[in-house]
Formats: C-alpha cells, structure tokens, sequence
C-alpha cells in the first residue's frame, strides 16, 4: 500500500473539521480568516488526491489553482475590511460588530 | 509500509497538530505562525502526490503571501486581542466553553459531525486501489491545459484578482481620505 486515497481525504475530511469548529467558535475575525484559509488548504488536498488518481491528472490540479487564486483574493478583501472595521471601532470582536453602518 | 507512507503520515501528523493548534492556542500571533506551519505541511502532501507546481505555489502563495498579509492584519488590528483569553486554568476555560452557547457544544458537535460524516463515506467507497503514474512535468501539463481548455476560467479569475486588488486598495484606502 503506497498512499492510498482513502487515507489522503481522511486527512483532509480531519482538517476541514477543525477548520469548521475554529471558524464558528472563534471571535476574533482575523482567527475566522485563518480558520477559513484551513478549510480551503484540506479542499485542496483532496482535489490534489483525486487529481492523482484519475487519469486526467491536469483536471484536480487546475481546480487547485483557481481555489488558491479565490483564498488569495479572499485573503486581501477581508484582511482589508477588518482593518477598516478596527480602524472605526478599535475591536475586531465578531460579536461586537452588528451594525451595517455607523 | 514503505518509505513514501512513513513521510506521508510524519507530516500529516505536523499538519494536522499545525491546524489545531491555530484552532486552540491563545495568543493569535502563535496562531499565525501555526497556520504558516500548515500550509509548508500541505505542501509536502502535495509534493508526495506528485503535485509538485502546486507545491512550489502552495509555499510561494499560501506561506509567503498569506501568512504574511495575516500577520500585518494583526499587526495593524487592535493590540487587546493579541494576548486572547485570560484563563490560566484549563477546567475553568473548558467549563466557561462547555456552558456558553456560543462556543459550547453545538459548534463541536457541527464540526465533529461533519468530518466523521466524511470519513465515514470516504471508508465506505469504492476507491482506484493505485495511483497512476505520475505526470513528469506537471507545470507543463497545468500550463497547457490553463491556456487551451481552460482559458475562460483562467481569465475570469485573473479578473477576479484584479477586482480584489482594487478593492483591497479601495477598502484600506477610504478612511485616510476622509479623515
């Protein structure tokens, strides 16, 4: 048995858990954006995994790729809008912030 | 086992101890430290599945831009959060967890539900036993693939970048104007 896939997504599924219970028991947003980067990096292990068991291996890859170029993207808008939202309110508290306008 | 399965599960185990302790350790700079250690782990899961163009982004996007650009939203965000809770005591913190409804058991039961689902799944399918052989030279393979089937999406998320660059911009860029 040379890594097999069942073992891969396993890893995966675990990660993609943990990354669900940070981001809905976290308060901190930026701790809510790494849990969110979290769930992104296992859905990637297991486009990968299944890449290299297809014979098509460019399709998982490419998939990949695009969810990367999405995280990053991600990554810069929300960091941005967090940084606004404490700029305004000096707390990045999820729980804090309920207001759409102030 | 051979050699590959050894490596594989060592850094299986980094990564899933890198991912949960960017869940459960206290200070969030600790936590983004942890999460670069995730992602350099994800690389070498992806290196060992022969990804080895996804592994070289992975470190160039994910460790070097990301974990950065987490760190200098620490940075620049409030100084109170960085230190987290104050609970010395690790019942006191478990049982203030266990009875709020916000991070009690709910949240635990959502998370842990969903991966078992998965891996319950994962163990009842029929799964191809071997890998195929992999390809050699994958920027290649992803490169022509890129710009000959999948050029729209290719471009629409070039566009997507763009759209996000301006509006990072837009959005960090707003408040000093009108200050």
């Amino acid at each position: 048995m040379t890594l097999s896939l069942p073992v891969v997504l396993g890893v995966g599924a675990i990660m993609f858990g943990l990354g669900v219970y940070g981001a809905l028991t976290q308060t901190n947003a930026i701790r809510v954006l790494m849990c969110i980067e979290l769930v992104l990096n296992s859905v990637n292990i297991n486009l990968v995994a299944f890449s290299r068991f297809t014979a098509d291996q460019a399709l998982g890859q490419i998939f990949a790729v695009f969810v990367m170029t999405v995280a990053a993207a991600e990554a810069a808008v929300g960091l941005a809008i967090i940084l606004m939202i404490a700029r305004r309110k000096t707390q990045i508290d999820i729980d804090q912030i309920n207001l759409l306008k102030w | 086992m051979t050699v590959t399965d050894w490596v594989f599960l060592a850094i299986a185990l980094v990564t899933l101890f890198s991912a949960y302790r960017v869940v459960t350790t206290h200070k969030i700079m600790h936590a983004a430290l942890w999460l670069g250690l995730t992602f350099v782990g994800v690389a070498g899961i992806f290196l060992l599945l022969g990804a080895d163009f996804l592994a070289a982004a992975q470190v160039l996007v994910y460790v070097g831009a990301i974990t950065t650009i987490i760190i200098f939203g620490i940075m620049l965000s409030s100084v109170e959060d960085l230190r987290g809770e104050s609970f010395d005591n690790v019942w006191k913190r478990l049982s203030s967890r266990l009875t709020s409804s916000r991070r009690g058991i709910w949240p635990l039961l959502a998370a842990v539900g969903l991966a078992a689902a998965m891996v319950i799944v994962v163990s009842r399918g029929q799964w191809p036993a071997s890998p195929h052989a992999p390809a050699l030279d994958t920027p290649r393979l992803l490169g022509e693939a890129l710009f000959t089937r999948f050029v729209i999406p290719f471009e629409a998320a070039s566009i997507v970048l763009l759209v996000a660059l301006i509006g990072a911009i837009a959005l960090a860029l707003k408040e000093e104007r009108t200050e």
